[in-house]
């Protein structure tokens, strides 16, 4: 990124590139978001999965599922742990860390900041890849009333 | 490369599906291996899980076999049972784990007793069950013969966990010969004060040594905690290695102008001079597992390198064409490799296998300080050796191959010549 263009004398150089630095520091670098299907994938806590039209992943062997459920609980497959301690479960974990990523199973009604918030711990412990699932976009597009969680 | 390495791994023989694991080899992967704290079911058992603990990890993560899973990661309960129904295997598969320990400890009196189950987690089914026992005082050992159990369910072989390393440990005035567990632990003092050094694990469990305590080079034995000269004669005598029979052992005798290698019987009596090359070094004895050949350091050739030869004497064949400097042979107890200590092109010292058959090299270590002084376990999977990569001379464990090096759980000090009991 440093290379100036030409060795023209001091002050009279341009900057011919683009200078990514910020945003390379804005994005969450290297994170890749995918969409993967729900009916492929059996959880046992309960969320109401956001519907989308993005192209889905297949599922296609186990990977690790986080879920976040509407009370903002989380869970690593079906055993809740503390958002505080995400980072380090999955720092530790060795089928997140072989795999280098999992599947994010979380309620559509979570505000943005916890999602965020999740993804954010992910991609510290070196899960960079992480699959959204979502309920099959492509269904008809009347879908059924969905029962809120309590 | 070899059959007799390639032994295949069996991970649930009762699964239909053909053995996948390979032990060695290109395709070898450790096993995921989770191991929950021990349950303890009363105080005096209590007292001493920890100490349990400590000796089964070191014993999962060291052996080459596993990968030994973090702890942190867990996501079951602390309080999760021990038999197959009370556990919850989808907690076991999501930290990454195939197999899953659980042990169980329980005080009577002065004994301990252990209780160790083996989960495959995909199939969530019990797999091992194994009890044993030992004193109290023994806990360490306890441990080790549940994790043998462990080794023996995945390899059909022996673990090298009860078997035995002797090794030299540097004091202010000289040098200490210890007897230990096979993690360096329950160090037993076999020869203290002046400098002791080279020591050799007798198939009897004796050990035998290089002492200075008359003021030149002796052999000494010690055998069930006394210790006394067993070859010593007007020249130098060093480097004791025992035959895999204990019926004759190899030493070298040196005087001002050269060093010639002996065999002679286990009392040291009927001594017989196999090399012949005056004004050249042979030294570092060591034995082929059938007994009928050695293998030694030599520098009739200019540079010091491995030569082999019958145990009766006769001509001694070159082994290693590669490096200016290759000492402290030792020959794998499965026959087809030996291990050796090579000064490389940046004069570091490294640890390298040469095929007995073929003369073929393999590198075990590389840029990590120095590495010396090899020495087998009894099952030939693992090797013993020194090395300086954290500061002063450590014990160090690794498989044949070079993979997985695991510094041993000892107190701080500066330590060589370590020799594992075969």
């Amino acid at each position: 990124m440093g290379v100036s263009s030409g060795g023209g004398a001091p002050g009279r150089t341009t900057m011919s590139e683009i200078n990514v630095t910020p945003m390379v520091d804005v994005m969450l670098v290297l994170l890749i978001i995918f969409m993967v299907t729900a009916p492929l994938i059996q959880q046992g806590v309960k969320v109401n999965l956001p519907d989308a039209k993005a192209q889905p992943v297949e599922a296609t062997d186990k990977k690790l599922v986080l879920t976040v459920d509407a009370s903002q609980r989380v869970y690593i497959g079906e055993a809740e742990v503390k958002l505080e301690e995400l980072e380090e479960k999955l720092k530790t974990n060795a089928k997140a860390q072989a795999d280098k990523e999992l599947y994010l199973h979380a309620d559509r009604t979570l505000p943005y900041g916890v999602i965020v918030e999740v993804m954010a711990a992910a991609q510290r412990a070196g899960v960079n890849n992480v699959g959204m699932i979502t309920d099959p976009a492509g269904s008809p597009k009347v879908s059924k009333p969905k029962k809120k969680d309590p | 490369m070899r059959a007799a390495m390639l032994v295949v791994l069996l991970p649930f023989a009762a699964l239909a599906q053909a053995p996948v694991l390979e032990i060695s080899g290109a395709n070898f992967r450790p096993l995921p291996l989770a191991y929950a704290a021990p349950a303890t079911q009363d105080d005096g058992a209590k007292a001493h899980a920890r100490e349990l603990d400590e000796a089964l990890q070191f014993d999962f993560s060291a052996c080459g076999l596993f990968q030994l899973l973090d702890r942190k990661s867990f996501l079951a309960d602390a309080k999760e049972g021990v038999t197959a129904s009370s556990i919850n295997f989808t907690n076991w598969t999501n930290v990454g784990a195939e197999v899953l320990v659980k042990v169980q400890l329980a005080s009577d009196g002065d004994q301990l007793k252990g209780d160790l189950r083996l989960f495959s987690v995909n199939a969530g089914r019990e797999e091992l069950k194994v009890s044993e026992s030992a004193p109290s005082k023994d806990t360490r050992r306890l441990a080790h013969k549940l994790a043998n159990a462990v080794y023996k369910y995945f390899t059909k072989e022996t673990g090298p966990f009860e078997t035995h390393l002797a090794w030299t440990k540097k004091t202010a005035q000289g040098k200490d010969v210890y007897l230990s567990d096979w993690d360096g632990r329950n160090p037993v003092p076999v020869s203290v004060g002046g400098i002791n050094t080279l020591p050799s694990i007798g198939p009897a469990g004796q050990v035998g040594f290089t002492s200075f305590k008359k003021g030149k080079p002796d052999l000494w034995l010690w055998r069930g905690g006394n210790a006394e000269t067993l070859v010593s004669s007007g020249r130098m005598a060093t480097g004791i290695a025992f035959s895999p029979d204990g019926k004759r052992i190899a030493y070298s005798l040196a005087d001002g102008e050269s060093a010639q290698i002996y065999v002679a019987n286990a009392d040291a009596s009927a001594p017989r001079q196999l090399t012949n090359t005056p004004f050249f070094i042979n030294t570092s004895p060591a034995w082929s597992p059938d007994g009928k050949r050695l293998a030694f350091v030599s520098n009739r050739g200019g540079t010091p390198q491995v030569y082999l030869m019958s145990a009766d004497g006769g001509d001694a064949k070159r082994l290693t064409f590669q490096g200016n400097y290759n000492q402290t042979p030792d020959w794998s107890p499965r026959g087809d490799l030996i291990a050796f200590t090579a000064r490389d092109e940046r004069n570091a010292f490294d640890l390298f296998t040469v095929n007995v058959d073929s003369g073929k090299i393999t590198r075990l270590t590389q840029d990590q300080g120095n590495n010396e002084e090899p020495s087998f376990s009894p099952n030939g999977r693992l090797l013993v050796f020194t090395s300086t990569r954290n500061g002063p001379s450590q014990l160090f464990v690794m498989t044949f191959d070079g993979n997985n090096q695991t510094a041993l759980p000892v107190e701080k000090g500066t330590y060589s010549t370590p020799a594992w009991g075969k």
